[in-house]
């Protein structure tokens, strides 16, 4: 096992190495002049010049490259050429925010993609199973952005539920405004009993939430259904349907946890896959989170906030990835590591 | 009540808790007191540069709320009215201005604004040289007579209270609070009636009344003020109608139909300073198309106007003619206008050497903006009918500017589409921005003419006393620059924007593109 972890760990590092390289080189690539955005508008050629040595620019790619990976692991993720801003202090800005979201709709993605799923394979060939597979394949291949706006048009303008846009209603940041601990939200406002900010930050929650549990639950549906129909037909489980055990046992216990498998890792990986789905739905929902503020680093060629945002992307496929295969190790003890 | 049986009923827990919160919920409901917000919903980033000596982007519409200038331009009514200057004269000869400061005025930091502290800001902004520093072009010096008097010398006569009032780089700010970082850190040091209270990311900056305004809080105003990003159009028309927000800009035609007939909401349309060009490369060699001015003139010929400002702009628009916009002084029917008229391109195209046209020539705009991808399409399909291939790029702006700067004028585009709106109310700012000799800012049609250049020099000397004959140099200088075909003046833009109907107080100033004054604003339902 952890011969396993430390060759998982390696590989994992030549993947972070090849991400950053090719990133590094894109933005290099890309036609761009980061020492003029730097100074600013109008500046002249001798400030632009004096930028570019500042910033290190005048310097051969592969000096630029290494002396930015040494900063990175130093923890100096770079100056923002946009926001004038440290990096890591930008997205520790907007990181929790998507994050939230991303749970949110995770979650909801998942506690209600599983029993359809479930509920799908018990009842194969049935309306029910026609209507979830209708349902699920309508949630993969919905464009996101064009769902989010049909919500809005629905909830919010036509039925007048659930609010338009943002993270909590604006007259709620200065009548109860909400204490920053964690940069969650819904987590903060419970924690300090501001429960007025509480119900808004759920209510702003929820469309963005259902648009990014679309995806999710839709995958997580179709999976669970596959793997739930292909153990419910193993012999183990007609033996303890043969045994007299209830039908809720078998299918709880014995069915779903060998089923679960698969779905944990496509669940995993789509949570990863989140953090770039949420750069439409923020965009659509003025969610202020990681995805706007990549959006604006790409259009304007912020190299270091490119590279910071795609780095920690990476990682968190790196890691989701090493975590779902041990974890599928302590549930599927056939899996041998080694 | 919570046992029964001597078992916790749930059902009692569940009653208490929703009470309970229903209870602290109204606590905190009426622990604090609704202020007035007024909530201004921006298509782009609402801060680009936060140093009020860099100003020259989106941050116009927060900085002007921020930080004050010594006077204020109406261009509807062409006057001044005193800010941090009570007064001001000139000297016969125009060479030596002074503006009488206004007393007792505070910075958000706690200083007094004064003489030192005018002539400091003003100082540090030529000096710094970015942005919109060009607007004290004609100050030599700058002395702090008194404490209350400050007094600008000049290198040539020039209406120094137009550059006074200059949305971008006119601002005063206090000498002790001046540091770039701290600015960008998303710290003020202005006099405005607002002052920072927060700022996310450049995307949600709130602002919150600075009590000790000199202007006073007597009667109604917005106690806090909040801009927010919200890229989608949609979005942003969905907010006004809902009233979320009390103000949008930058809409699409469409939109703004969208709007027109929704209760509660008012649709903005003025005439505004703010026009497209097609900024054609003079620089080419001139076995290059545009290195030709027959093709330059052929490809202005082959622009369909109407079918732009019609189709495009949904007659938000009016074809421009020459470079400075219609209201602005400089204007004038004298310049000459392109029509649309294939048939006259076809015969440059042919006096050219290009019959059946058979060469390509490139254009690049802003991705993301529908108005110029749509306008270039509509010049493509007429292009197309000449046997000229024109290839669309849109691109993010930097790549754009970039590409407009790369070192061989070859390996530049041959069109770029380009707004332009004045740093400060003057027909200079167009001219000589975007066609004056000077390395590559934002002259992208390379135009270099020695004669034109000493000619909107001269006008802008000439512009204090003598308007009408600046105003007859001027259009002799657009003439130049269409007989030159330097760049196609496409069309000037009325304001396209929307507010509540409740919003009260807000004046569409073309000085101030963009900009609300929330201290002159209040609701009123």
């Amino acid at each position: 096992m952890t011969a396993y972890i430390i060759r998982r760990l390696g590989l994992a590092l030549v993947v972070m190495f090849g991400v950053s390289v090719f990133t590094f080189l894109l933005t290099v690539i890309v036609p761009s002049n980061p020492a003029m955005r730097w100074v600013g508008p109008h500046a002249k050629l001798e400030q632009i010049e004096k930028a570019k040595i500042e910033l290190g620019l005048d310097k051969p790619v592969h000096i630029r490259y290494f002396k930015y990976i040494a900063s990175f692991l130093r923890g100096d993720w770079g100056v923002s050429i946009r926001t004038h801003q440290p990096v890591l202090k930008d997205i520790a800005t907007y990181l929790p925010a998507s994050l939230e979201l991303i749970i949110f709709g995770m979650l909801l993605g998942f506690v209600a993609g599983i029993p359809l799923g479930i509920a799908s394979a018990v009842r194969d060939g049935t309306m029910v199973d026609h209507g979830s597979r209708v349902f699920s394949i309508m949630g993969v291949a919905l464009p996101t952005f064009w769902l989010g706006m049909i919500l809005q048009l629905v909830f919010f303008k036509q039925l007048g539920l659930f609010p338009l846009a943002g993270r909590v209603a604006m007259m709620t940041r200065f009548t109860a405004p909400i204490e920053h601990i964690t940069g969650f939200y819904l987590f903060d406002s419970l924690i300090t009993g501001n429960f007025t900010a509480f119900g808004s930050a759920l209510s702003h929650i929820v469309l963005p939430g259902i648009t990014l549990a679309a995806y999710p639950l839709g995958l997580s549906a179709r999976m669970t259904r596959a793997t739930m129909l292909e153990v419910l037909g193993e012999d183990y489980i007609r033996t303890a349907r043969a045994c007299g055990f209830r039908e809720r046992r078998i299918l709880s216990v014995y069915a779903l946890r060998n089923a679960i498998g698969p779905v944990i890792t496509v669940g995993a990986l789509t949570f990863a896959y989140s953090l770039v789905e949420t750069f439409l739905i923020e965009s659509v929902f003025t969610w202020p989170g990681l995805g706007q503020y990549a959006s604006k680093a790409i259009l304007s060629v912020d190299y270091p906030a490119i590279m910071g945002v795609t780095l920690l992307i990476a990682f968190t496929y790196v890691v989701l990835n090493l975590l779902v295969d041990l974890t599928q190790a302590f549930l599927d003890p056939r899996i041998r590591l080694g | 009540m919570l046992q029964k049986n001597g078992r916790v009923s749930w059902h009692g827990v569940v009653g208490l808790s929703v009470l309970l919160s229903i209870l602290l919920a109204c606590v905190t409901i009426v622990s604090a007191a609704e202020p007035q917000v007024g909530v201004y919903v921006n298509s782009s980033e609402v801060v680009v540069y936060w140093d009020p000596s860099e100003g020259f982007s989106n941050e116009v519409i927060v900085m002007n709320n921020l930080y004050e200038t010594l006077v204020r331009y109406d261009s509807v009514t062409g006057e001044f009215t005193p800010v941090l200057a009570t007064s001001y004269e000139s000297s016969a000869d125009g060479l030596t201005w002074t503006f009488n400061l206004r007393k007792g005025v505070k910075f958000h930091t706690g200083g007094e604004m004064d003489a030192e502290a005018v002539k400091f800001s003003i100082d540090r902004t030529i000096a710094g040289e970015k942005g919109a520093f060009y607007i004290w072009d004609s100050v030599e010096s700058i002395e702090a007579k008194d404490k209350y008097t400050v007094v600008f010398h000049l290198s040539y006569p020039a209406p120094l209270d137009i550059a006074a009032s200059a949305a971008y780089c006119a601002h005063i700010f206090d000498p002790d609070f001046s540091d770039r970082d701290w600015f960008y850190e998303g710290n003020d040091s202005g006099t405005g009636p607002y002052t920072i209270e927060s700022n996310e990311g450049n995307t949600l900056v709130i602002l919150k009344k600075f009590d000790n305004y000199w202007g006073g809080w007597e009667g109604k105003h917005f106690d806090k003020v909040v801009f927010q990003w919200v890229p989608e159009e949609g979005t942003r028309r969905l907010m006004v109608e809902s009233g979320e927000a009390d103000f949008t800009n930058r809409l699409a035609a469409s939109g703004l139909e969208a709007l027109r007939g929704v209760p509660g909401v008012e649709i903005v349309s003025v005439p505004s300073f703010q026009n497209l060009l097609a900024l054609l490369n003079t620089a080419k060699s001139a076995d290059e198309p545009t290195g030709n001015p027959l093709v330059r003139k052929a490809l202005s010929y082959a622009l369909p106007y109407d079918d732009v400002i019609e189709g495009v702009m949904g007659g938000y628009a009016r074809q421009s003619r020459g470079v400075v916009p219609f209201g602005l002084w400089g204007y004038s029917d004298k310049v000459k206008q392109y029509t649309f008229s294939p048939e006259t391109a076809k015969v440059l195209l042919e006096q050219a050497g290009y019959p059946d046209g058979g060469f390509k020539v490139v254009l690049t705009y802003v991705a993301g903006d529908e108005n110029e991808r749509r306008t270039a399409e509509l010049w493509k399909a007429e292009l197309a009918k000449l046997g000229v291939e024109l290839e669309i790029r849109g691109m993010p702006w930097e790549a754009q500017i970039d590409l407009g700067a790369a070192a061989d004028p070859n390996d530049r585009q041959d069109i770029f589409l380009f707004y332009w709106w004045p740093d400060y109310a003057d027909p200079h700012s167009f001219l000589s921005a975007m066609f004056e000799t000077q390395p590559i800012l934002f002259n992208f049609s390379y135009y270099s003419n020695p004669v034109f250049d000493a000619l909107i020099n001269a006008a802008k000397e000439k512009a204090l006393f003598d308007r009408q004959a600046a105003t007859d140099m001027y259009v002799e200088a657009q003439n130049m620059l269409m007989a030159d075909a330097a760049g196609v003046a496409i069309y000037d833009m009325s304001s396209m924007r929307a507010k509540r109907t409740s919003l009260k107080g807000y004046v569409d100033n073309p000085a101030y593109t963009h900009v609300v004054f929330w201290y002159d604003c209040y609701r009123e339902e």
